[in-house]
């Protein structure tokens, strides 16, 4: 995929991306339905998110490996991303254009209320398997 | 229902409000969509909504009669509220222990993106029908 554009609700923080896939994955864990209003909707960056200017990005760290940005004057929730920098998963919302996203993946299933279910047929993933996957690439990372 | 504790991610916003009803409503409109990263998913806390301290907690003017609440720490969204704060819609998922809850109705369901549906039955709403509402129902215009 080509670069993308977008943004935050009041603009005042703008950016570039390219969606490593134009597939879009859905976080249930309890920390994206705190942060997010409910569901975080993301699409993987990779290393490609340019910010235009910095000045309003609030980051917030929730763990030891990652952080949570979103905007300080209107509150959107634009990022997750490794705090070493090699991935960002992108609110698919925050594009101006989002129309050709495919709906392909749940992650934290486990931890999804049972208020809602998508009727989308996605792959599942629970949250310790999502972890056992993200730990083994960390460490083949590491090795490399 | 009963009164209810929640807080955001970081627990710098904490607070207690009333839920009307177990109805959770989803918004897609465009701009919960951008500011909360996907549908809204919020319940109606009437004027209840109390926090223990609001020094972190921002609110960005969307509309002229409506602001949509943050935490400035953490970025967790918090609320959509009329400004004159008569009408809460809480963001369910703050409340620590929000119980049995169901996903009664949907709106502005003429913004939202193919890519997405749920599979539950709902009462649906567009943007125009919500407005309607509200204009049948207020003080003139909402």
């Amino acid at each position: 995929m080509g670069a993308m554009s977008g943004q935050c609700l009041c603009g005042a923080v703008k950016f570039k991306a390219t969606p490593k896939e134009s597939e879009m994955g859905v976080c249930h864990c309890a920390m994206c339905q705190r942060w997010a209003g409910g569901v975080f909707m993301a699409v993987s960056c990779g290393v490609s998110v340019e910010i235009e200017d910095e000045t309003q990005l609030g980051v917030y760290q929730s763990s030891d490996w990652g952080e949570r940005c979103f905007c300080k004057v209107c509150g959107s929730t634009l990022f997750w991303r490794m705090r070493d920098g090699t991935n960002t998963a992108v609110s698919a919302a925050a594009f101006e254009d989002s129309a050709n996203f495919a709906f392909t993946s749940e992650i934290f299933i486990d931890e999804k209320p049972s208020t809602y279910e998508f009727a989308n047929v996605t792959k599942q993933q629970a949250g310790p398997e999502v972890i056992a996957a993200f730990t083994a690439q960390l460490e083949k990372g590491a090795e490399a | 229902m009963s009164e209810k504790i929640g807080q955001c991610l970081c627990g710098a916003v904490k607070f207690k409000a009333t839920p009307k009803n177990a109805e959770v409503g989803v918004c897609h409109c465009s701009i919960c969509r951008r500011q909360s990263a996907g549908p809204f998913f919020a319940i109606d806390c009437g004027d209840s909504l109390v926090f223990e301290d609001a020094t972190h907690v921002g609110a960005f003017a969307s509309s002229d009669w409506a602001e949509r609440g943050f935490c400035t720490r953490c970025g967790s969204t918090l609320f959509w509220r009329l400004k004159d704060k008569s009408i809460n819609i809480v963001a369910v998922d703050l409340f620590d222990e929000p119980g049995d809850m169901v996903l009664d109705h949907e709106v502005f369901i003429d913004e939202k993106p193919g890519y997405y549906s749920f599979a539950e039955k709902t009462k649906q709403m567009t943007g125009q029908e919500v407005f309607e509402m509200f204009a049948d129902g207020g003080e003139g215009q909402a």
